[in-house]
């Protein structure tokens, strides 16, 4: 039965379901049910073969530093957030890179490449909260 | 049956932190180029305007003002957005008309009013540019997403900051040969590495400056040019290019996918190689910036760009000179104008108008644009015509 229309107006936003899986440490990706690529949850069509069939799976956000940089000059609304970096980072177990809010980095000696990286929540104000992660690969 | 484009006029403002509203800027430009061209605003089939940020002077819909205060008020105009590559994208859609036949004669004018924002607003604006869910929504200023580019290539290739540096003392070098250019200044290697971090691995003279200005061209079909008798510069090749929007969805993060392939498209098109182009204006919004355009544009190796730099070879005296104006970093970066900017450099140094700054026996040059982090870019050739 196709949903009524007060159930598509609850629906959550897709941007909404990212969050609240960043809420519980996790990153939503689709993944194509027809060549099984994986893509963040944002993305509505398959970017390898173009299909929009997708299973919706949560992924543990646990990844590794790709680049990164340490804002001396914060944009607004972040002007309290102390020094921090914004991190791009790849899952451990795929091959999808999602990118974040780290607190408490100072220098490049906090955090080399390679550094491992979790999700730690969602914040309306400084987005995805990342912690530095002490899980060995 | 397609038009050969000619670039028949050109016109600018100065770049920098200026008094006049948008619309007064883009006007100045425009009035500039027509009568550079030698033509009456009534010869002008359509207009094409690139803006960014119209609403931060409380103009949007810029396009019909524009037209109606240069006396074409029944004349079509069109304003184009994609970020700081507005301009050239805006180019290619001018070239685009006047090439199918649509129209023998129209004027593309950048503009952009920001400075009087203040820096807090014109970064938080800019980061709108980005794809902010994943960017600026986690903290990540432009000067940010650029650093982490940096960090990425430097971390990659044997580059290091000092190499960002020798980019930003050349283009301040040719900055102040630019009678219009926002920064006139002479810079050292050791100024740049003394200058306070803005976001690591990037210093203040890594990064172009917040400016306000307007450029303008007329182009027009050949047979056009040749009935008004002025000089004029044929544009030989056009290309587009796209990338993933978020600097996380690209899978080398040291290269620049749109840039890559709106070379490829319009080296194709003008049928010349990176070693034809004897000049090149490239999208130097950060010193990593033109590292990364350098090599993406074939005219160095991938990873050997600072080496070469470092040696002098895009000086203006160089193998290649790149931005013979000062680029985005000292000539200035009012980015719905840069694109089209670029071109009025080209045709300052085909037609004999660019000074110390011209580049000895040049005949091709290439300009080279991009939104965002090159999530859309532009290339375009041009060739002077004798």
């Amino acid at each position: 039965m196709p949903p009524t229309k007060q159930e598509q107006e609850d629906e959550p936003s897709v941007r909404d379901k990212f969050i609240k899986s960043a809420t519980k440490g996790k990153i939503l990706t689709n993944q194509c049910t027809n060549c099984g690529q994986y893509m963040l949850e944002t993305v509505y069509f398959c970017d390898k073969c173009g299909k929009n069939s997708f299973k919706s799976v949560e992924l543990d956000g646990i990844g590794t530093v790709v680049t990164y940089t340490i804002l001396a000059v914060a944009p607004e609304g972040f002007e309290d957030a102390g020094s921090y970096a914004w991190v791009v980072f790849k899952l451990i177990d795929k091959p999808i890179r999602a990118s974040g809010f780290l607190s408490n980095v100072a220098t490049s000696g906090d955090l080399p490449l390679g550094s491992k990286v979790m999700v730690i929540g969602y914040d309306e104000k400084h987005g995805l909260l990342l912690k530095k992660s002490d899980q060995a690969e | 049956m397609t038009n050969k484009v000619c670039v028949l006029g050109a016109g600018s403002t100065r770049y920098g932190k200026l008094n006049e509203s948008i619309i007064e800027l883009a006007l100045n430009a425009s009035r500039e180029a027509i009568l550079s061209a030698g033509i009456s605003p009534k010869d002008i089939g359509a207009g094409y305007i690139s803006n960014v940020f119209g609403a931060a002077d409380k103009q949007v819909h810029i396009a019909p003002v524009i037209m109606s205060n240069l006396g074409i008020p029944y004349v079509p105009g069109l304003t184009i957005e994609s970020a700081c590559g507005s301009g050239s994208v805006m180019l290619r859609e001018a070239f685009a008309n006047v090439y199918a036949g649509f129209y023998d004669c129209v004027l593309a004018v950048g503009v952009e009013k920001i400075t009087h924002t203040g820096t807090t607003q014109s970064t938080t604006l800019f980061s709108y540019c980005s794809d902010f869910f994943y960017e600026g929504g986690n903290g990540a200023s432009f000067p940010g997403l650029f650093a982490s580019i940096a960090r990425a290539y430097l971390s990659t290739h044997k580059a290091t900051e000092e190499d960002l540096a020798y980019v930003a003392v050349k283009n301040h070098d040719n900055g102040i040969l630019n009678p219009k250019a926002h920064v006139r200044r002479k810079i050292t290697i050791d100024d740049v590495l003394n200058s306070p971090v803005v976001a690591s691995p990037l210093k203040l003279y890594d990064c172009c400056p917040f400016s306000d200005g307007a450029s303008a061209l007329i182009l027009c079909s050949e047979k056009f040019a040749k009935s008004i008798g002025r000089p004029y510069v044929e544009i030989i090749g056009s290309g587009r290019g796209a990338s993933p929007a978020a600097v996380q969805g690209r899978a080398d993060i040291t290269t620049i996918p749109s840039t890559v392939n709106a070379a490829k498209q319009a080296y194709n098109m003008a049928g010349v190689t990176p070693s034809d182009i004897d000049f090149a204006e490239v999208h130097d919004c950060f010193t990593i910036a033109e590292i990364i355009d350098t090599e993406d544009l074939g005219f160095f190796e991938k990873g050997k760009a600072a080496s070469r730099i470092r040696e002098g070879d895009t000086k203006l005296t160089g193998r290649i000179p790149i931005n013979p104006s000062g680029g985005l970093k000292a000539k200035g970066h009012p980015i719905g104008a840069t694109g089209i900017g670029q071109a009025v450099e080209v045709f300052e140094q085909f037609t004999g108008k660019a000074g110390q700054r011209t580049i000895k026996d040049a005949e091709i040059a290439l300009t080279h644009n991009f939104g965002a982090t090159g999530a859309s870019a532009a290339v375009h050739i041009f060739k002077k015509v004798k």
